[in-house]
């Protein structure tokens, strides 16, 4: 879209609804034209984004707080832009007659400065960094010998990014953008404008400014919650060419060359989606035994059955099959993305579901199709837990568990049929990443909904006036992993249930009594007199009300008298361990 | 593209660039008289032109554009005619 059209449509946006996305700016170069980008992607995602940017060239007395206001509580992201001119002209533009020792002077200072504007600007927010990497030269300063060792200007470049990236690795919340990535995708000569340059210090082109804004939207979508989660595919002319019912096992093209190719390098991509914890989804008019058959017998099959989590092969209408994979899955739509190369299947999602993120894939573009889903930038997430690597593995486990349920006559006989195996213990350096983000993204099984980073869980697991718990679930389909969290605060013998959540895939199976009665004996342990219970009601969490009046919880659920006897928990555990008993 | 085409269109982009209501945008609009026509938002300007207009200015000339007058002058030695 044309930059007076976005501008056209911020200006006449009706934000009243939308929250609102606090970023501040600082920088050594002129940024200014990026805003309207910055509006715009923020506007896609419901936000307003309210915009602050530094004064010119002043990055390290504004992370030591001179500019007021400008780094806040509030402060949702900040963006740093430290080109390397404003900080060492000479390494930048005069390397060739640098010594060695000058050189190493000035990258000396530099090192020593990054991590005095993260700890200074930490002291006022505990917002996102995103700090923008130092570039490359087009043309490095010892020409073709510049590449032939590493203390050429590139790899001086280079070690001072590396530098940046152990720095930033020390602060929670920090990241690292790779501006040289998004230099290489627009190219160089297309990325600057050296016209604005010359006249008023703003490097970057409008292409250049979109790439930008549209890498740090990678970072800020999943800090508010708006990455995707889910990709769902249809089969014919994405997954392969052609239509699998007309032409047949050999007559579908999809291997190693031209026009096969483009669908075995889609297929490729999706894979990599799969294993950074993306569900994959199949959504197709077909008959479904056409459809496995590719999937068992087809031998240039990147994408297998065992990758699918969700399936809707069948000839009803697509909008009606997505909101079944939702159902199924038991995810938002709005955390979708369907991709098709029909018109009329596109065009039918984008009106029904608009919820649902769409990719067309166009026709005469085979080529191009894992590019564009390369370069979608949907599915980004700020780590890769080890949850993350295992959720397809974790809803195939989970459809295994209905299927048995199904099968069973009571419910009792089916939990024990599951030989599920509860891991109580203390968070450890290992466990504090997946707690925080457990408390970060819990809403329907969350009493209290208090939302935490890794160094809050830190502190509170140092802190001896509070224990960090965390529950592990295994069964006879698989490991759950890390999906309950207690946290309980100490004073004057009493213990505060601060946060007790489950992820909703595991209720209803017990396993949130196992993690109340281990909490409850640990308090006693700790030489408590009672338990102070605390639900805050949300919009999402209706369904926890009533957890801890049922749990012994008097006067509506907010004392528990230690002085009771526990109840054992549920029998129907094959194991329980709690590290905890100490 | 006609003249009279041409400087509608310049016209848009002015208001749309600065946030300005279209009607208040004519030849004589400067940052003299237009109160959000900064040195950012000339730049912004500027910018918006060459992508809608598949154009570029020099350093030169974006010196010299300083009004719509000028803008426009400057357009027609492009020959926008001949390019939309």
């Amino acid at each position: 879209m044309k930059y007076s059209e976005i501008q056209n449509i911020i200006n006449n946006a009706d934000f009243s609804l939308f929250r609102k996305l606090n970023i501040s700016i600082l920088r050594n170069v002129m940024i200014e034209s990026m805003v309207p980008y910055i509006k715009f992607m923020a506007y896609e995602m419901d936000y307003e984004a309210k915009i602050q940017i530094g004064e010119y060239d002043n990055i390290v007395q504004e992370a030591m707080g001179h500019k007021e206001g400008l780094l806040k509580n509030d402060t949702d992201c900040v963006l740093i832009f430290m080109k390397l001119e404003g900080l060492s002209w000479k390494l930048a533009r005069r390397f060739a007659a640098l010594s060695p020792q000058k050189i190493q002077k000035e990258v000396q200072s530099i090192k020593e400065m990054i991590p005095i504007v993260l700890t200074g600007i930490r002291k006022q927010t505990n917002g996102m960094i995103l700090w923008h990497n130092f570039e490359f030269p087009l043309y490095p300063a010892l020409g073709i010998s510049d590449g032939q060792h590493p203390h050429g200007q590139t790899g001086i470049i280079q070690e001072l990014n590396n530098a940046l990236r152990d720095a930033l690795a020390d602060f929670p919340n920090a990241y690292y953008v790779d501006l040289n990535l998004c230099i290489s995708r627009v190219g160089g000569k297309n990325f600057y404008d050296l016209r604005y340059w010359h006249i008023g210090r703003a490097p970057y082109s409008l292409l250049g400014l979109t790439e930008i804004a549209f890498e740090d939207f990678k970072f800020i979508r999943p800090l508010k919650g708006k990455n995707k989660k889910c990709l769902v595919l249809d089969c014919d002319n994405v997954l392969w060419g052609g239509v699998i019912g007309e032409d047949g096992l050999s007559g579908i093209k999809l291997d190693k060359t031209h026009p096969g190719l483009s669908y075995y390098e889609l297929q490729e991509e999706i894979v990599n989606l799969y294993h950074r914890g993306i569900l994959i989804a199949l959504c197709s008019k077909n008959n479904s035994e056409d459809v496995w058959e590719v999937f068992r017998k087809h031998p240039d099959m990147v994408l297998k059955e065992e990758h699918i989590v969700a399936t809707q092969i069948n000839w009803d209408d697509k909008a009606t099959n997505i909101k079944k994979i939702a159902a199924q899955l038991n995810i938002g739509l709005n955390s979708m993305v369907f991709v098709d190369d029909s018109d009329f299947e596109v065009n039918l999602i984008r009106q029904e579901l608009p919820e649902v993120t769409v990719i067309h894939l166009p026709k005469d573009k085979t080529v191009e199709y894992k590019e564009i889903l390369a370069s979608c930038g949907f599915f980004d997430t700020l780590t890769i837990s080890h949850e993350d690597r295992q959720r397809g593995l974790m809803y195939k486990a989970e459809a295994q568990r209905k299927e048995l349920q199904v099968q069973t006559p009571d419910l009792e006989s089916y939990l024990k049929s599951l030989e599920m195996e509860v891991e109580i213990k203390f968070t450890d350096d290992f466990t504090i990443s997946r707690i925080a983000q457990l408390t970060q993204k819990t809403n329907q099984f969350n009493l209290t909904n208090r939302r935490y980073s890794d160094a809050d869980i830190k502190a509170f697991a140092e802190s001896k006036d509070a224990d960090v718990l965390y529950l592990r679930l295994l069964d006879k389909f698989g490991d759950s992993g890390i999906v309950g969290v207690c946290i309980l605060k100490y004073k004057d013998h009493r213990s505060y249930l601060d946060t007790f959540l489950l992820s909703c895939r595991v209720l209803g199976r017990g396993v949130e009594d196992t993690l109340i009665n281990q909490a409850l004996k640990l308090a006693k342990k700790r030489g408590c007199r009672e338990v102070i219970g605390e639900y805050l009601p949300t919009s999402k969490n209706i369904q926890a009300k009533d957890f801890l009046p049922k749990h012994g919880f008097s006067e509506g659920g907010l004392i528990f008298d230690l002085n009771q006897p526990l109840k054992a928990g549920p029998a129907f555990f094959k194991k329980i361990d709690p590290s905890v008993n100490m | 593209m006609e003249d009279k085409m041409l400087s509608e269109r310049v016209f848009k982009i002015i208001s749309q660039v600065m946030n300005v209501p279209l009607q208040e945008i004519n030849e004589r609009s400067s940052a003299e008289n237009i109160e959000q026509w900064d040195s950012l938002q000339h730049m912004n300007l500027i910018l918006a032109l060459e992508e809608d207009l598949r154009i570029k200015f020099t350093d030169e000339e974006i010196a010299q554009m300083i009004d719509v007058d000028l803008i426009l002058k400057a357009l027609r030695k492009k020959n926008i005619a001949s390019t939309s």
